[in-house]
């Protein structure tokens, strides 16, 4: 038997670890918030000045933005399966959608960013109720300003929500199903001709191919996601702030994971453009 | 003879492109069928009929009947039982991302087979048919799209003899393979006759004239003429488009 390092091997190893990076980070950052939260209680002493106490809505946005553009990809992952494997290509939803997505797609994810932030800063009135701003006045340091976590229940968290999922859902569908269009129809027709189900030509021979893609797809788009919310507090420092420190942070931490996702989203295609040089194309 | 395909009244239309043309004939039990024609002739839309994989094409349209031990296919519930009865060799390798082992391991465990001692047997016993154990029985965990053209032809050949078909289409199987490796699959298929009926799409009229107990010679979608191979090869057969095309006067 030769050695198991074969490319498939190589990729679920891959899948694997980034299944578990993924898993420890929606674990994790609630459970750290929480901590830190105890921990803050506990120690009246530790005011906002901290480091902990920064890092705890900090950690607690991110923890936000990352499970509701999670949720977003899974939704149009499953959306562009359904579209692409089991309605037939003259089928009108199927038309409607594609049409509705190219055009969503093909929008820059800054006029997102426009639109939410359209949302958030024209009525200060509106932000005010919701809590999500105390009032100008309120602005001289960092404790009056309040985490600005997304409020629960509120109609602008419920329109951030929106937003990302307008914003996500359709680039995951597009390329989602132009990496299920990259699995070569031989494939396919070859492993029907042996008798598998449409199931079984999914699970064992069109995902194996596809996920690297997917995946490469899904941090993509959650880069995207970040780099909006980044812009979004960047603005909100310049136009409401003198820079307190913590919204710097929070600036700099979206904008460097959005970076992080979209260099983690290259390396993944560059690598599944590789990888897939030899199962789609047999070598003659 | 009893017959194990009868065809009847076959019609497949891809739009307005008619692809085979009322065509009726059967195919006998445990025989060779040699196929012979030229491009469009509609040769491949036959195999394709037989295991039920125009489905896919959404363009297609198909009339007539289709028996398979007398049961209509088309009325068949069960539509991935019928594809394991039928092995299908496609023109070009399609070696499946996986490792060799795998590749014909496949339709058996889809089918439901989880012993690995019957399995091993079942991918030895087909590597072996498809004569391609000896080159790859050392690295069986490499990947199957790894191997050369022609030894992934043979890996396609032993995937389609893994179900244990009761038909097994082959689609001009030799394209890729060197001259020496093709004689030693047709003494295999020589020896798979006594056990399945094998339908032989071929473009060389010489490789039919080797195996096929009869031969059936399609042109631009009508059956022109069916019969023993003797006679189609013979100086005199039936149709003068036969001889025409036997002897290359045209295709």
């Amino acid at each position: 038997m030769n050695v198991m390092t074969t490319c498939a091997l190589r990729k679920q190893k891959l899948v694997s670890q980034i299944i578990t990076f993924i898993f420890i980070g929606i674990v994790g950052a609630p459970i750290s918030g929480v901590l830190q939260k105890t921990y803050a209680a506990d120690t009246e002493a530790a005011s906002a000045a901290t480091p902990l106490n920064t890092l705890s809505p900090l950690l607690d946005d991110l923890y936000t933005v990352l499970s509701i553009s999670f949720v977003a990809i899974l939704f149009g992952i499953a959306c562009a399966f359904y579209l692409q494997e089991w309605l037939p290509q003259t089928n009108w939803v199927r038309r409607f959608i594609e049409s509705v997505v190219a055009i969503l797609g093909g929008v820059p994810s800054i006029f997102y960013g426009i639109l939410a932030i359209g949302i958030f800063f024209t009525d200060a009135g509106t932000l005010k109720t919701v809590g999500i701003v105390r009032g100008p006045q309120d602005i001289g340091d960092g404790s009056a300003l309040g985490p600005l976590s997304f409020q629960y229940d509120t109609p602008v968290f419920y329109i951030v929500v929106l937003t990302f999922i307008l914003m996500v859902t359709p680039m995951t569908i597009k390329t989602t199903q132009a990496a299920l269009r990259s699995v070569a129809t031989p494939i396919r027709e070859a492993t029907y001709a042996l008798g598998a189900s449409h199931w079984q030509v999914l699970r064992r021979q069109v995902i194996p191919i596809a996920l690297t893609r997917i995946l490469a797809t899904g941090c993509r788009a959650m880069s995207s996601a970040l780099a909006t919310v980044a812009l979004i507090f960047g603005i909100y420092i310049w136009q409401y702030t003198n820079g307190p420190r913590e919204m710097s942070n929070r600036f700099i931490l979206f904008l460097s994971g959005a970076l992080f996702l979209s260099i983690f989203s290259s390396v993944l295609i560059k690598l599944c453009a590789s990888a897939s040089a030899d199962p789609t194309h047999p070598t003659r | 003879m009893k017959n194990k395909i009868e065809i009847s009244d076959l019609q497949v239309h891809y739009r307005d492109t008619s692809a085979l043309n009322k065509v009726s004939f059967d195919v006998h039990e445990n025989e060779i069928l040699g196929i012979i024609g030229p491009a469009q002739s509609g040769k491949t839309t036959l195999l394709k009929v037989i295991n039920r994989t125009l489905e896919f094409v959404p363009e297609a349209s198909m009339d007539g009947t289709v028996k398979l031990d007398g049961v209509d296919i088309s009325t068949m519930g069960d539509i991935y039982g019928l594809r394991r009865r039928i092995g299908m060799v496609l023109p070009l390798p399609v070696g499946l991302p996986l490792s060799i082992y795998d590749n014909v391991a496949f339709a058996p465990r889809a089918a439901g087979l989880r012993s690995k001692s019957q399995l091993d047997e079942l991918v030895e016993r087909c590597l072996q048919q498809a004569a391609l154990w000896d080159e790859v029985k050392d690295r069986l965990s490499t990947l199957g799209t790894k191997l050369s053209g022609g030894q992934q032809q043979r890996l396609t050949i032993a995937r389609a003899l893994s179900h244990q078909p009761e038909v097994l289409c082959l689609d001009e199987f030799s394209i890729a393979i060197d001259p020496v490796t093709t004689m030693r699959i047709e003494e295999v298929l020589k020896t798979l006759q006594k056990e399945m009926t094998i339908l032989l799409v071929t473009n060389l009229v010489q490789q039919a004239k080797r195996l096929a107990t009869r031969t059936a010679f399609f042109l631009n979608g009508d059956l022109i003429e069916i019969d023993s191979t003797d006679v189609i090869f013979s100086d005199t057969p039936a149709q003068q488009a036969t001889y025409d095309y036997i002897n290359g006067t045209f295709g």
